[in-house]
Order: structure tokens, then sequence, then C-alpha cells
């Protein structure tokens, strides 16, 4: 009983103790509240990145690769629900008669690439892109404004008199002031074969007229492509191919088996366009795969994140070792007394010891507790702080948010307590360990 | 014949300082009944606050036993010494060691805690608290309950430090020069405290000082000097 009641009567009565506790509170606090922010955020990129996406895409594909081939082959995979072909291509647009605005200066960038004029020219076949994607979602987007909208989206690339339609992302329609019926150019080159076999590259001007806006959740998918019907790039780059194809756009019907089909689906692709030297080409990646690098950057600054904030927590460990230890120097002469009264060493250390403890424990909940209840109302606190200051710490713009994203994940939860209680107990042994080695004698014969 | 509620019977002990050991105390024999004050008086270095401590079980010696009522406690386990410590004696020092966190009547409930577990001291609470107000009462404290050490006089402090050894009902008191730190007046009402307790419980009492006058109301003196006894007298 008297470990109990000293410990809490020296915590009472000694205020400084409180700092350890707020600091363990605090990293907590941080810990539960910047990893809940990203782990929100990621999922919610996950989401808009599959959003832009096909569950599995199939690229790299060498210039003999037919649709027609391809497509029988991959007909008999039992996961495909949808495929459509895509010619992936590039190019600059801009008014015609005008020249192309010069790229941004580097640092000025707009994040999602929607100011400035070189993008990627997704050649696809509507109805095929809507079955294999969410190509039909994003035409009819409710955030389009209806001036800007597709007017007939079941023919969305469909030519308008005799001129191949294209669409845009709705925020470079919305930033360049475009309307559907503008008429655009897209200057690109190809690389055309002499009939000596010799190759060079050829400036191909192709006039566009605007169909309508897109939108997906994927800012920057929306601000680096376009979209134009696979036949004008196929009569304008390929001399006619009608079954040239770069890329294959492919929906599956059950997303839990979405790797091993991705394996079956690259597999296949090899056998269809191997010329019998047994080279792997092609390559099929699911949606996460293809988007890894970007993925990848923003788990490695929740995992930058993390250590910053699990330092700050060694830290106050640092601060609660040092308030600790400074209380057994200062209680030496309780030492010898408790020893007196009956008090065996591991009493008197456990007497210190539950100090820590305790310090930790309350920091812990707290820390948890207002950690868990600032993740929650991350969004009213953020406007909260925009009204009163006018400090907007999460521009829900530049990440193409309409909240801030936020996930408590209680394994997380369970990993802070964890790390903390485990840091606040050795933090916690090691002066209580002091205690138990002073000598009580020494402090019974002195002042 | 009933065997000394204390005694020691052959006690060295030594102290190394590097490689030299130091000899404190050289062959100690004593003995106290049940009822009797006994001054342990000698110069500084005696060894008498040494022999206190062993005889409290505080700390081990090196040759020699110490008997509990005829039995040999000295090598006991830590926790059986440790209770032993709790029930058996109670300690009043020097410089009173109350802790300063602690009023005067926390103080004393302190000492009825040691033993006991949170669930155990709990069915008790208000029976401990009782006690050990009546006690500080005993000592002329009524009044000075929620003070603290440090709203206390010396004469005060000893006074609880008084209460707390009392707190366990122990057999022996063990003193280690406790008015030392007190001016004349207020350590003769110390004394005067401690003896007529000690005589109304009956209570073994081992003074150590270095105060004649005030070993001569101790019902023997053993003098010692050099860590050897080198007398062993009644006053009267």
């Amino acid at each position: 009983m008297y470990r109990l009641f000293l410990a809490i009567r020296y915590l009472l009565t000694r205020p400084i103790n409180l700092l350890g506790m707020f600091g363990i509170a605090l990293s907590v606090w941080a810990l539960v509240v910047v990893v809940s922010l990203f782990s929100g955020f990621i999922a919610t990129v996950e989401e808009h990145v599959h959003s832009a996406s096909a569950d599995v895409s199939v690229s790299n594909l060498p210039a003999w690769a037919k649709w027609s081939k391809l497509r029988a082959a991959l007909a008999d995979e039992p996961n495909l629900s949808a495929m459509a072909p895509r010619l992936v291509h590039y190019g600059l647009i801009h008014h015609p008669g005008k020249r192309p605005a010069p790229p941004p200066l580097p640092g000025r960038t707009a994040l999602h690439g929607g100011d400035q004029p070189f993008l990627f020219v997704l050649g696809i076949h509507a109805a095929e892109e809507a079955a294999a994607t969410g190509f039909g979602g994003w035409i009819t987007d409710p955030d389009i404004a209806p001036e800007l909208r597709v007017k007939d989206p079941q023919n969305a690339l469909a030519p308008q008199h005799g001129v191949p339609s294209v669409l845009l992302g709705v925020e470079r329609m919305r930033a360049e002031g475009l309307r559907p019926g503008d008429t655009l150019v897209l200057t690109t080159g190809v690389l055309r074969t002499a009939p000596d076999g010799t190759k060079s590259p050829e400036q191909v001007q192709i006039p566009l007229v605007i169909a309508g806006a897109y939108k997906t959740k994927h800012g920057g998918f929306d601000g680096n492509n376009l979209f134009v019907d696979i036949g004008t790039l196929q009569q304008e780059l390929l001399e006619g191919d009608t079954d040239a194809v770069h890329e294959i756009a492919i929906a599956v019907r059950d997303e839990s088996q979405l790797d091993e089909t991705a394996d079956r689906i690259a597999r296949i692709v090899h056998r269809a366009v191997d010329r019998g030297d047994q080279m792997a080409r092609g390559t099929a990646q699911t949606w996460r795969e293809k988007n890894l690098a970007f993925l990848q950057s923003v788990e490695h600054q929740r995992a930058l994140l993390k250590i910053v904030l699990i330092v700050i927590m060694v830290t106050a460990a640092f601060l609660m070792l040092a308030t600790l230890s400074m209380m057994v120097t200062e209680k030496t002469s309780d030492i010898g007394i408790l020893t007196a009264m009956g008090g065996t060493p591991l009493g008197v250390t456990s007497v210190f010891l539950a100090c820590g403890l305790t310090i930790t424990a309350v920091g812990v909940l707290l820390g948890i507790g207002v950690g868990s209840l600032t993740a929650i109302y991350l969004e009213e606190v953020r406007q909260a702080l925009l009204w009163a200051f006018g400090i907007d710490l999460f521009p829900l713009q530049v990440y193409n948010l309409d909240r801030v994203p936020c996930h408590i994940d209680p394994l997380w939860l369970v990993q802070v307590a964890g790390m903390a209680f485990g840091t606040g107990f050795v933090v916690s042994v090691l002066p209580a360990l002091r205690a138990a080695l002073y000598d009580p004698l020494i402090s019974l014969r002195g002042t | 014949m009933t065997p000394p509620v204390l005694a020691a019977s052959g006690i060295t002990k030594n102290y190394r300082l590097g490689k030299q050991s130091i000899p404190v105390l050289r062959g100690v024999d004593l003995a106290v009944q049940q009822g009797e004050i006994l001054a342990l008086l000698g110069a500084s270095g005696a060894g008498k606050s040494t022999l206190l401590h062993v005889l409290g079980l505080l700390d081990q010696p090196t040759t020699g036993e110490i008997l509990f009522d005829g039995e040999p406690v000295q090598n006991l386990p830590v926790r059986e010494r440790a209770r032993l410590r709790h029930s058996h004696t109670g300690f009043v020092f020097q410089f009173y060691h109350l802790i300063p966190e602690l009023t005067a009547l926390q103080n004393v409930m302190l000492a009825g805690m040691m033993t006991k577990s949170v669930l155990q001291y709990w069915a008790i609470r208000k029976q401990a608290r009782r006690e050990a107000t009546e006690i500080l009462e005993q000592v002329g404290l009524a009044d000075r309950l929620k003070h603290r050490p440090s709203e206390l006089s010396g004469g005060e402090r000893q006074r609880v430090a008084i209460a707390r050894a009392l707190l366990a009902r122990p057999r022996v008191i063990l003193a280690d020069e406790p008015t030392g730190n007190l001016d004349s007046t207020t350590a003769d009402g110390v004394v005067d405290l401690m003896f007529r307790i000690q005589k109304e419980r009956n209570l073994a009492f081992v003074l150590v000082t270095h105060d004649e006058d005030l070993a001569q109301r101790a019902d023997r003196i053993v003098r010692m000097k050099d860590g050897v006894v080198l007398s062993s007298a009644a006053v009267r």
C-alpha cells in the first residue's frame, strides 16, 4: 500500500513531474493525429488513383502487338470482365494560329500539371473504355459544370463536322476558359520510315474540337491526359493501322484476386506477342503497381514522420528520466526511513517505478484521448483555425479533397500506447534501480 | 527463564575501504530485556550507531548472531528481515527522517501501510487512521495532525517520529541520538515522553547517546569504545 500511497503523494506534490507527463502526452498526441491524417490521406489518394486507373493495365507492348490477337488471347481469362485498347502518345495542345504557351518556370508548376501544355494523348474506344474503366462516370461527373459537359455521353468522342473530338480535364478547361466546340491543335511528332528504310522524325498537327470535360478524382491524371478517339491516332500516327495497340485497360470481376490475375494476364500477353525467342514482352500491372512510385512516396513520408515523432517521444522520455532521477536524488532520505520501517529494496524501487508508470499511463491516456478527438474533428479544427487566424493548415484544393482525410487505426493506437509504455518503463526502471542500489544507512547516518 | 527480547552475540562488523578492512565492531555481546532501558554510551566513532543498525537488522554483521526472543535472525531472507524490522522494532533517529510531502498524520499512518496490500489496507483504513490519531494525541500533537514537517518544530517532529515508531506496536525501540538535534528544554520533554511511553507499554529501549546525563536516566549503561563494550552496569 505504501508504494502506491507514496507514489501518488510524490507526484501530486511535485508539479515538475507534469513536464514528463505533458511530454509523453504531446508526443502520443502528435503520433495519433499525424499518422491518422496520413493514413486518411493515403487511403484517399489510393481511392483517387484507383478511380483514374484500370484494375490491370497491360503496357510496354512491342510495335507488332495486335489488338485482335491479344483480345482473343485474353478472352479466356476467367477473372476478366472487360478490356479496352489504348494508344498512348504525347503532344502539345494550343489554339489554332497560336504557339503553345511555354512551360512554367521550375518550381512554379501546379501540382496537377494542369498549367502546362505538354500532355499525354490517350487514344481510346469510348464504349470499350467505359466498360473497362470509370470513363463513363468521368464524363458525367456532377462536379462538371453543365456548360462544360459532353453533350452526348454515349458518343463522347464522335467527330464533329468531320473534326476529331477531344476530352480535356475539367480544371484545364476552367483555367484556360475553354468550352465545348472550341478548336485546338495537337502538335506532336512521329518517326516515319522512308522507302529506303531510314527513319526520320516528322511533325504532325491534328486539329481537334473539344467535346467536353472529364473529371476523375485524381487531379494529377486529369491535368496531364487528354482523350481522343483511337481511330484518330491510328489514322494520323500509325498510317491507318486499325489493329495497333499500346496499352490495354482491363477490369476484373474479383478484386481480391488482382495480383494473381495480373500475373496470369502477363503470361498470356507474353505468349501472344512472342516471336519464338522466348522474350517476355509487355507488362501487366495492377493499378497499385502502376502507381507504386507515387503511392510509395506518400507512404515514405508517413514513415519518415513516424520516425521524427518517435524521436520526439524519446526526447519526452529523457525529460521524464531527468525529473525522475532528480526525484530519486532528493528522496534518498526517504529511502532510508522506508527501509527502517520495514520496506525491502524491491518495495522502495517500486515506489519510484510506480511514479514513472503513473506519469506514463496518464500521459498515454491523455495523448490517445485528445489525439483521437483531434483526429476525428480535424476538419473542424482546420476550419476553426482558418476562421480565427486565417491559417489554412491543410489546403484542400491542392490535394483535390473536400475535407481533411483521417483514418484512426486501432492497431496503431495500440502500437503507440505500447511504444510509450515501453519507453516510459525503461526510463522509470533506471532511476528506480538507482534507488534500490542506494545504501539506506548513508541517509540514516547523515543529515 | 524468558530469553532477552533482543540480544547480540559475538558481533563483529568490518567495512571495506578499498583493499583495507576497517573493523568497527569487535565482538560485541549484548542483551536487552523486555521493559528495560539500555543506554549505549560512547564517543563518536565508538560503533554505537553501527551496533544499533545491526541490532535493528538494517545492517548485516560480519560475524556473530542477532537474536530476537532467543531466535537467530541475521540470516533470514531480506523480506523476512524487513517484516521483523516492521513488527519487532521501531526506530527513532536524530534527524527525524519524516517524509516532507506527508502530514504528521500521514507520516504515522505510513508505518501501518508498510506490510499491507492496497486491499488489506483499504479494509482497515478507518481503524488505521484512528490508531494513528490516538498515538499522535498521546505524544501531544492532537492539534498538529494535518501539519507538514516543515510546519512543525524540532521537538514536534521528533514526537511524530516517536509516534510513527510506535504505530506497529513494536517490542523494541531503537533510538539513535534522539535528542541530538534538540535544545535542552525540548530534549527533556522528548525524553520524558519516550520513557513514559516505554513504561506504559513495557518496551525494551535501546538509546544511543554520548550524553552522560541522558544515559543516567536509563536502567543500564553499556559503555563502548573503538567497537568494544567496555562495561555494562545498572544505573540504580
